[in-house]
């Protein structure tokens, strides 16, 4: 009202311009509200009930855990790099772990080593149970969500005897694990595993050859071989797509060349084949938990003591391993300092993220969910 | 397959499980047991002892006031203060001990990992609601405190199926 001197045309501000009016074409706003596991946004423009251009629009959780970690040394910087992805926690500080020992020379004991492999296949099972119950729900299945999440109790009440913490266990320390497991555990280990394994077998009959899932699934969001390499995904979508890419069996890690197990690969590449590589993985999960429980050391030390720091100037480390999600690395960067010069996280989410507006366009809006949820998005690990 | 049977199939799967016991158990009147005591730590072997990271246990005969466990803390969560104690202890002269704040505490027990003194462990007490923030301050003589837990629910697997019991 006063002085105030606004520009005469203000369709020039940024922000203020309006958008052309389609006859046909229209904006939708999927989110950025919490579809399922975290807050993202999906800009879609729809033709009528088709997709024609899709605008994942990803940062709304963004946490700065990379920065955060130049301020902190290698063993306080453990709490918060789990903090991404909490159900999947070991599975995150695993590359830091096998990065930092490779920078300070740390000889990691036997069983410290098979008892992170079972955890972080624990893990993995508690994570792909979550997301699978969400997969439930996005498709209007409540007997799948209710599932998994119950059955996924089992998984945390190992974790919980095992690390002393239901999530977000901060057990892997580079030089072993915090502590040894308690007496009993490979007996109770081994029971739950087992009837873990049974439970999921009934998925069966309910979920992956109910009619109506593959109706809603079958043929939605296909992703060929060729797109799926030249996209750069991984993991699930990866090997749902016929590529047979798991970093436990390409580049092992700790004692995965000792155990063995094989890799789950569909030739599909649509979102039943995506939805349906995770179940398989988790019943892989049960044998090398019962490989590793038979093959693990009975007796033995569980943990290295760290040193300060890495000997000598500027060196880097680039380790990766297979997560829930796909192939999650760490890489990080030393300049002799107790902290680390700099950490950067390569994450599976996001790689996995670029297939969407691939996969969406063309789709109609009702394949939204099943697409979406089938490339195994976790948008707080995305956005680090 | 065709879509009817399997249809049948999947309602089949469903009826086949509402005679089966409820996997959840009831839990303000029911709660879960936890291994051991609570997460401990053994300065001298440098590995930690499975348990519960639930509410830290202080034990006054023991602490030196040496600040490990708030120098730990301080990059993860600053939930760790060094008030001064009314006590008079040979090994404190300080006379400083820690005091918690739970709403700010991760329970990542690295302060266990810290204390060289076996003074600083943890215990299965997870229940640290309050009504205010200061509530959550747990002081030294709080801490001291061992916790009455009742904690009795396992999970229990037969033929019929998983249950907490």
């Amino acid at each position: 009202m006063s002085g105030q001197v606004y520009p005469k045309d203000t369709q020039t501000l940024p922000g203020l311009q309006l958008e052309k009016v389609d006859d046909r074409i229209m904006t939708l706003n999927v989110g950025p509200q919490h579809p399922g596991s975290g807050h993202m946004r999906i800009i879609l423009k729809v033709d009528g009930d088709y997709i024609v251009h899709c605008d994942p629009d990803p940062g709304y959780v963004h946490r700065g855990e990379e920065k955060m970690a130049e301020y902190r040394n290698y063993i306080t910087n453990i709490p918060h790099l789990e903090r991404p992805v909490i159900h999947d926690s070991c599975n995150i500080l695993y590359p830091y772990c096998l990065g930092v020992e490779e920078l300070l020379g740390l000889e990691v004991p036997e069983r410290a080593k098979y008892l992170r492999v079972i955890a972080a296949e624990l893990n993995r099972c508690v994570y792909t149970e979550y997301w699978l119950g969400i997969y439930g729900i996005f498709l209007g299945h409540s007997t799948m969500f209710m599932w998994p999440v119950g059955d996924r109790e089992l998984m945390i009440d190992l974790l919980d005897k095992m690390t002393g913490a239901r999530v977000t266990h901060a057990y892997f320390v580079p030089g072993g694990v915090r502590n040894d497991v308690p007496a009993n555990f490979e007996d109770v280990c081994l029971r739950q595993v087992n009837y873990f394994e049974k439970r999921l077998k009934e998925y069966a009959d309910v979920f992956y050859d109910n009619p109506i899932l593959i109706s809603r699934t079958k043929d939605t969001g296909v992703l060929s071989r060729e797109d799926a390499i030249k996209l750069g995904t991984t993991g699930s979508v990866l090997r749902a797509s016929g590529v047979d890419f798991d970093i436990r069996k390409k580049e092992p890690y700790d004692v995965y060349e000792e155990l063995d197990f094989q890799t789950n690969v569909l030739k599909e590449g649509d979102s039943y084949a995506r939805s349906k590589i995770p179940w398989l993985d988790m019943l892989e999960s049960c044998n090398i938990i019962r490989n590793a429980l038979k093959k693990m050391p009975k007796s033995g030390s569980v943990r290295v003591k760290l040193k300060p720091k890495p000997k000598g100037g500027d060196t880097e480390v680039y380790r990766r391993v297979e997560s829930g999600r796909g192939a999650l690395g760490m890489h990080i960067v030393s300049d002799g300092k107790p902290q680390p010069y700099r950490i950067k996280i390569n994450v599976p989410s996001f790689r996995n993220l670029i297939a969407m507006p691939h996969l969406l366009t063309g789709e109609k809006l009702g394949n939204l969910p099943p697409v979406y949820w089938s490339l195994n998005y976790w948008p707080v690990e995305a956005d680090r | 397959m065709g879509t009817a049977s399997g249809i049948i199939r999947a309602l089949n799967s469903g009826v086949r499980h509402i005679a089966t016991k409820r996997f959840t158990f009831r839990y303000p009147e029911q709660k879960l047991k936890f291994v051991g005591d609570g997460y401990q730590y053994d300065p001298e072997a440098g590995v930690g002892i499975a348990g519960y990271k639930g509410r830290h246990i202080l034990f006054h005969d023991k602490c030196t006031g040496c600040q490990l466990c708030s120098i730990a803390c301080e990059d993860i969560a600053e939930a760790i203060a060094m008030p001064k104690v009314e006590e008079e202890w040979k090994h404190n002269k300080k006379a400083i001990m820690p005091q918690i704040d739970y709403g700010k505490c991760v329970f990542c027990g690295l302060c266990v990992d810290a204390c060289p003194f076996y003074a600083l462990y943890m215990t299965n007490d997870y229940e640290l609601s309050s009504f205010t923030k200061e509530g959550l301050i747990y002081t030294p003589a709080q801490l001291q405190v061992k916790p009455q837990v009742d904690q009795d629910v396992d999970i229990q697997i037969d033929e019929k199926g998983a249950k907490h019991g």
